[in-house]
């Protein structure tokens, strides 16, 4: 467990590990993640709508600040300072549960997250494992949500929200498990460092079979969102807007908030398993290469590499964060029955021969990259 | 200190979602203090050092059996009204004279066997053994020396994905028009 925020702090700033210590770096290392995951939501809203209107060719947000940056800081003060409405037949007790459900789900997703090689809370050797499990909070709360509001549309929603939540994670964890199979550890730090920099070294490219486990991880993660072509839950056209029709002001900002974070989050768990996670070309986040080639001082090499692999890190969430909402734009909304059919008679199959598959692949090749048996000859 | 906090905070956990379980008359809280319950549990696994239980404490009953109760009970309507149209109690099992005598004694046995199990349980040394995973020796373990027991399970559940799949069929011939 060497390799958590708390102890890369204690070591750099040379102090003695002790229980309140190691306590205090976590709480504030938590705060800090999850104040800059509210941030990744806040403008998050602002880059969908700015995404979908240049899909749509308008203008977007454009009124507050420059270029509307700050419209989503406007949304913001205009939901704390509206009216909290609760409607009187609603259950009050899980009417106000809900949204505090479904964010402390996405949050403490937050705490196995591979930021860097140091930057991850804790890198739990049931990482991936406990990921799964607390997202699947996020489906207990869009239900109880759409439950206790005592609205027909918000109970279509949230019971469209948790079937499809708990169909797609069958196909989600299938294909989960042929990346933990690749690397053979459910922690992240684990499946990362199996992982190269670059894209022939990715679990993406390994083989074929965990290339389509990429893809069909995509498309659960975003049924799993309730992001479009999955958004029925929140279908406007037919739902008014789903399981959060009767919530108002800062509850409904916790559901916005909650979904906004969970795209990014399942976003970085696709990075982390497929595409190389928070490695950097060229061995530049190595502390040591760093110090040789720069002649820094071996904290700020360090320092300067961790940096490198955050930036590695986001900028890939984001690309995909950014494929995300491309994705909802572009295509259009399917049935009920549509999306029950892919997932069960398209992407659970599949998972299950991608599983085999990279099983297979593995007694065959053992480890080896596709791109190391074409031109290298091994080596990785 | 630290694993102390743990259990306790997962103590009060599951022993409040026990007791919400059992005085809660609305049914869908009742799920919700299951779910506070589960987590305790799945909290005293971790302090206990077995991750891989805790997690799939947390995969399975927090996040599979929560949703498929709140389903059966919403469909069944566990709704506040305790009777229904015809005036006729739904849920007596939930506090009927008759049903009361008759679990003392269920109840009573269980608390002896608990007592029992208490009693022999012996007193642990000061110190937990350092923490290892015990991700890979249930791995092994599973299919090596109880892969009967494995393969068995997983011959229930097909079983029972295929008698839902043989319930949930549309009648051939009865097509809707």
């Amino acid at each position: 467990m060497n390799t958590t925020v708390a102890s890369y702090v204690q070591e750099t700033l040379g102090l003695t590990p002790s229980l309140p210590l190691t306590l205090g770096i976590f709480l504030v290392a938590c705060g800090a993640l999850v104040g800059l995951m509210s941030l990744v939501g806040g403008p998050g809203t602002y880059a969908e709508r700015k995404i979908s209107a240049d899909i749509q060719m308008r203008q977007g947000p454009n009124r507050v600040g420059p270029y509307g940056i700050l419209q989503f800081v406007a949304d913001g003060i205009k939901m704390i300072t509206k009216e909290d409405i609760i409607p009187v037949k609603a259950d009050r007790f899980l009417f106000t549960l809900a949204p505090f459900l479904a964010l402390f789900g996405v949050l403490a997703s937050l705490a196995v997250l591979p930021f860097s090689s140091f930057f991850t809370l804790t890198d739990l050797n049931v990482g991936v494992f406990y990921l799964i499990g607390v997202s699947s909070l996020v489906g207990v709360a869009v239900f109880l949500g759409g439950y206790a509001s005592n609205s027909k549309w918000s109970m279509l929603g949230g019971m469209r929200g948790a079937s499809q939540i708990i169909s797609y994670e069958v196909p989600a964890t299938l294909s989960i498990l042929s990346a933990v199979l690749l690397a053979g550890g459910l922690s992240f730090g684990t499946i990362v460092k199996a992982q190269g920099a670059l894209p022939p070294h990715w679990f993406l490219f390994h083989n074929p079979f965990s290339f389509l486990a990429f893809f069909v991880l995509f498309i659960s993660s975003l049924a799993e969102t309730n992001r479009a072509p999955f958004d029925l839950p929140e279908a406007e056209s037919e739902l008014v807007s789903g399981y959060h029709t009767e919530y108002s002001g800062m509850r409904f900002a916790f559901f916005a908030l909650a979904e906004y974070i969970e795209v990014f989050v399942v976003s970085a768990v696709s990075v982390a398993l497929f595409l190389g996670g928070h490695q950097v070309p060229l061995g530049l986040g190595n502390p040591d290469f760093l110090t040789g080639i720069l002649g820094l001082s071996p904290t700020m090499a360090i320092l300067l590499g961790q940096c490198l692999e955050v930036s590695v890190f986001f900028i890939k969430t984001l690309l995909l964060y950014y494929v995300v909402i491309w994705i909802r734009w572009t295509l259009p909304r399917l049935r009920v029955d549509q999306l029950m059919s892919i997932c069960w008679k398209y992407l659970t199959p599949l998972a299950l021969v991608n599983l085999v598959g990279t099983a297979l692949w593995m007694i065959l090749f053992g480890e080896k990259f596709l791109w190391d048996l074409f031109f290298s000859g091994g080596g990785h | 200190m630290f694993e102390t906090t743990l259990f306790t905070l997962s103590g009060l956990f599951t022993l409040g979602g026990a007791l919400g379980v059992c005085l809660c008359r609305n049914l869908m809280h009742t799920c919700l203090y299951l779910l506070a319950s589960f987590m305790g549990v799945a909290g005293l696994y971790a302090g206990l050092g077995a991750d891989f239980l805790a997690a799939a404490q947390l995969v399975i009953y927090a996040g599979g059996v929560v949703i498929l109760m709140l389903f059966a009970v919403m469909l069944t309507g566990g709704s506040e009204d305790r009777s229904n149209r015809m005036g006729l109690e739904k849920i007596p099992s939930m506090g009927n004279k008759k049903t009361l005598l008759l679990s003392l004694l269920p109840a009573l046995l269980a608390l002896a066997l608990v007592v029992k199990l208490v009693l022999s349980v012996n007193i642990a040394p000061e110190k937990l053994p350092p923490f290892e995973s015990t991700v890979d020796k249930i791995g092994i373990l599973l299919l090596s020396d109880h892969v009967l027991v494995f393969e068995i399970s997983s011959i229930l559940l097909l079983a029972v994905l295929v008698g839902a799949c043989v319930i949930a069929r549309p009648i051939r011939g009865k097509k809707h028009e």
